[in-house]
């Protein structure tokens, strides 16, 4: 497979594909005019969490963030995925509002339009005005749909962190040199090598005469690369990086609509409990800082939606299947999920039962967009 | 291995996403376990008498869901039909009638069962090195059973054999010995690394170990790594076409030659469900597929500690982590007590699920070198109504053997 093949499939494909510099400085400088434009944020819990380890009473002490900003948002504590139990399936739901049953693993993209897709469209927005910053690794399609009528020229951008830091480390696993991996210095040199030679290649592809800003997004999520290397704690996994960059992301380009998914918390399929709860405590503290960063980030205080949700549960202790291992046997710890938003400017909570297939038309709603053509329906607690 | 032949038996009135599935067992006959074996063929009698009226409602749903002779050929069961289920958007419905079906098949066929019934054990072990006491060490179970304290020898060595051993020639390594006494597979031992190989000699007894079977986890991580780095297959149900090849060699393990056995542990490692990288897992779910697949009459599991996940290097899940970086392997005390405290439940529940361990089987949650076991017993267990004392250990044993018959 070619570098740049390899790229697009599976790492970073960023921005539209045509994006002249000058109209960068347009988009930025008529956001700046609309300070008050509302901006939305989904968080996902992606990989899956059960209530028992969340919301649930012996689940709170996982949680501390998000059982502490809870009072300050709107809880709605049954939030149901219907829909196929895979990841790229669940998450596909979120954002296009229709339950999704294409390939399980990211091998088609979603068959409904997204969010990203509506929203460029109809508020004619910017290509660096919707992200994408996924932590799974098979969220490349998630952008845009296959939906002719959109489709990638109105999509979002993908960014795939853990897969440059897969390719980091396997370059170093491969070409050994000095410390290797136990040299931090190390890691981030090769991380910004890769990012570099991936630009290389796809950048050109994606902006066809933005230099100035292909060296703007480079050095931004360098910027990232070396927060995350930096960081008080030696990473196995590829949250932290997700955080990083969104945040970067935020900082350089402040787009309207994103999608956060962090992931780690898959790694319950390797059968340690232990990893499992880590992975949910670390994506609750990743979350609780994403929430600090809007209320300092004066472009998105006082004006951004934080939507936060498991993608999925995962299998019950009684299940058949192997309980926290899986999240395939569509049993309600499987299913029944939960919401929370913060920032819509209305708190409270409800046992009203709504869908992941909700999300999509009520984020249109709150960006201020006529309603897309969703299976969902408005989530009318939010709307202040 | 069992040298009866496949029932026959003509299922063409049952719908066929329900018939397909018996296909594909039947079809695997050579490597499934006596138990599956009797499974099949009380299943197979039962289906062959059934009414197809019994069925309506399935066949009804597989309309719905576009099932057809060309999707769907009568005898094939393939991964692609997993997956058009599973996206299918009557999969609920789906899946709810087959539970129901099941739900009216399983008492029938758990009857035979029952009525021949015998004393079973399941005994999990807990390495020395968790961090904590008996308080804590069993929180998930301790409403369903007693703990019961125990005189334990000063040396952690001495403890297992004085539990397994017995003080007594020739002790519990006389019950394993006398497996072969037994039905093939019904004695079971799993295990991180080695310890109960010396309680482990008898013929017809099974011994899975993940520190023994190295040589075959590693070459298939490496086959993995390299089917993935290969980019050769589109995704998981092609790569899972090709790990179906990957048998086990006769080097690599003294299971090699049991072609049962050596496709139990293929299929286990090869589960996707980290049993090829977390010790613990390993032995958590070949325990869960021993119970669901051979039922055993003795199980002994002893599980270990893993370790920490290293930074970087542990992002390349199949690559030999002691390879990998320099990092030194450092042992994870705490994180595998919460490991372990979530299996031993899910053992224990996945043996009261089997109609051959309802109200007959004695579970010994015990600790290597720890003076307190927790104990979830029927009530003529010989321990169970016993006094509160401390208790020796090859007292202990003797209980587990008198209530084997041993």
């Amino acid at each position: 497979m070619r570098k740049r093949d390899f790229l697009r499939l599976a790492g970073l494909a960023v921005a539209d594909r045509i994006l002249p510099a000058s109209l960068y400085g347009y988009w930025q400088k008529a956001l700046e005019r609309t300070p008050a434009a509302r901006r939305v944020i989904l968080v996902t819990f992606g990989g899956g969490v059960r209530y028992s380890e969340t919301f649930s009473p012996e689940g709170l002490r996982n949680i501390p963030r998000l059982a502490a900003l809870r009072p300050e948002g709107y809880f709605f504590r049954e939030c149901w995925n219907n829909g196929v139990l895979s990841h790229f399936n669940s998450t596909a739901s979120i954002v296009t509002g229709h339950w999704q049953r294409v390939d399980d693993f990211g091998f088609q993209p979603p068959a409904s339009p997204t969010l990203f897709e509506f929203y460029r469209k109809a508020m004619k927005a910017g290509p660096l005005d919707a992200w994408v910053i996924a932590t799974n690794k098979s969220f490349a399609a998630m952008g845009a749909s296959g939906d002719r009528r959109y489709g990638l020229p109105t999509g979002a951008n993908v960014v795939l962190p853990k897969q440059l830091l897969l390719d980091a480390v396997k370059d170093i696993a491969r070409n050994p040199s000095g410390a290797g991996m136990a040299d931090r210095e190390e890691v981030l040199q090769r991380l910004e090598t890769v990012l570099q030679e991936g630009y290389e290649g796809v950048g050109w592809t994606i902006f066809k005469s933005g230099r100035e800003l292909d060296r703007h997004v480079r050095e931004t999520l360098t910027r990232a690369l070396g927060e995350f290397i930096h960081g008080p704690e030696a990473p196995t996994a590829g949250d932290e990086l997700t955080f990083f960059i969104t945040r970067e992301v935020m900082r350089e380009f402040a787009p309207r609509l994103m999608l956060v998914n962090f992931w780690d918390m898959d790694v319950a399929h390797w059968g340690s409990y232990s990893l499992y709860l880590q992975a949910i405590t670390k994506t609750d503290k990743l979350t609780g800082m994403l929430w600090e960063e809007i209320q300092s980030n004066e472009r998105y205080k006082d004006n951004t939606v934080l939507l936060i949700l498991p993608e999925l549960g995962r299998d019950g202790d009684l299940n058949t299947s192997n309980g926290f291992l899986n999240h395939r046997s569509g049993d309600p710890s499987c299913r029944r999920t939960w919401l929370l938003a913060l920032g819509s400017g209305v708190k409270g909570e409800t046992d009203r039962p709504v869908r992941h297939i909700d999300l999509a038309p009520t984020a249109a709603a709150l960006l201020g967009m006529a309603q897309p053509e969703t299976g969902g329906a408005l989530l009318r607690e939010l709307q202040a | 291995m069992s040298q009866s032949a496949p029932p026959r038996a003509d299922f063409g009135h049952i719908p066929v996403t329900f018939s397909s599935y018996l296909s594909e067992q039947l079809r695997g006959w050579e490597t499934l376990f006596p138990a599956e074996q009797a499974y099949l063929e009380r299943l197979s009698r039962y289906l062959g008498k059934a009414p197809a009226s019994m069925f309506a409602p399935l066949e009804e749903i597989e309309k719905k869901m576009g099932v057809n002779q060309q999707k769907w050929p009568r005898g094939k069961f393939t991964l692609e039909q997993v997956d058009f289920l599973n996206r299918n958007a009557n999969y609920q419905q789906w899946r709810a009638e087959i539970a129901r079906l099941f739900g009216r098949i399983d008492p029938v066929l758990e009857e035979e069962v029952i009525a021949k019934g015998r004393p079973r054990a399941v005994i999990v072990l807990s390495p020395a090195e968790l961090p904590v006491g008996p308080d804590r060490l069993w929180t998930r179970l301790e409403g369903q059973g007693r703990r019961v304290r125990l005189s334990v020898p000063e040396e952690p060595d001495h403890y297992l054999a004085l539990l397994l051993g017995g003080d007594t020639d020739p002790g519990w390594g006389h019950l394993l010995c006398s497996a072969a006494k037994r039905a093939p597979y019904s004695v079971w031992a799993i295990e991180t690394g080695e310890q109960l190989s010396a309680f482990c000699r008898g013929p017809g007894t099974v011994h899975l170990s993940y520190d023994l079977l190295s040589a075959y986890r590693l070459r298939l991580m490496a086959e993995v790594q390299k089917i993935a780095e290969d980019a050769e297959v589109k995704g998981p149900r092609q790569l899972s076409e090709r790990l179906k090849g990957l048998k086990m060699r006769p080097e690599e393990s003294s299971i090699a030659g049991d072609g049962v056995l050596s496709e139990f542990a293929r299929t286990t490692l090869l589960a996707g469900n980290g049993t090829l990288l977390v010790n613990n897992t390993f032995v958590e779910w070949s325990a869960i597929q021993a119970l669901r697949r051979a039922r055993p009459e003795v199980l002994l599991v002893a599980f270990g500690i893993r370790n920490k996940l290293k930074p970087f290097s542990s992002l390349l899940i199949f690559h030999d982590q002691n390879k990998a970086t320099a990092i030194p392997t450092q042992a994870d005390m705490l994180g595998s007590y919460v490991d372990l405290e979530v299996f031993y439940e899910y053992v224990w529940r996945e043996a009261a699920k089997h109609p051959e361990y309802r109200n007959n089987t004695a579970y010994v949650f015990a600790a290597i070198g720890m003076d307190e076991l927790l104990l979830i017993a029927p009530q003529d267990f010989p321990l169970e109504t016993a006094p509160d004392r401390r208790w020796s250990l090859s007292e202990v044993q003797q209980s587990i053997r008198t209530w084997l018959g041993g």
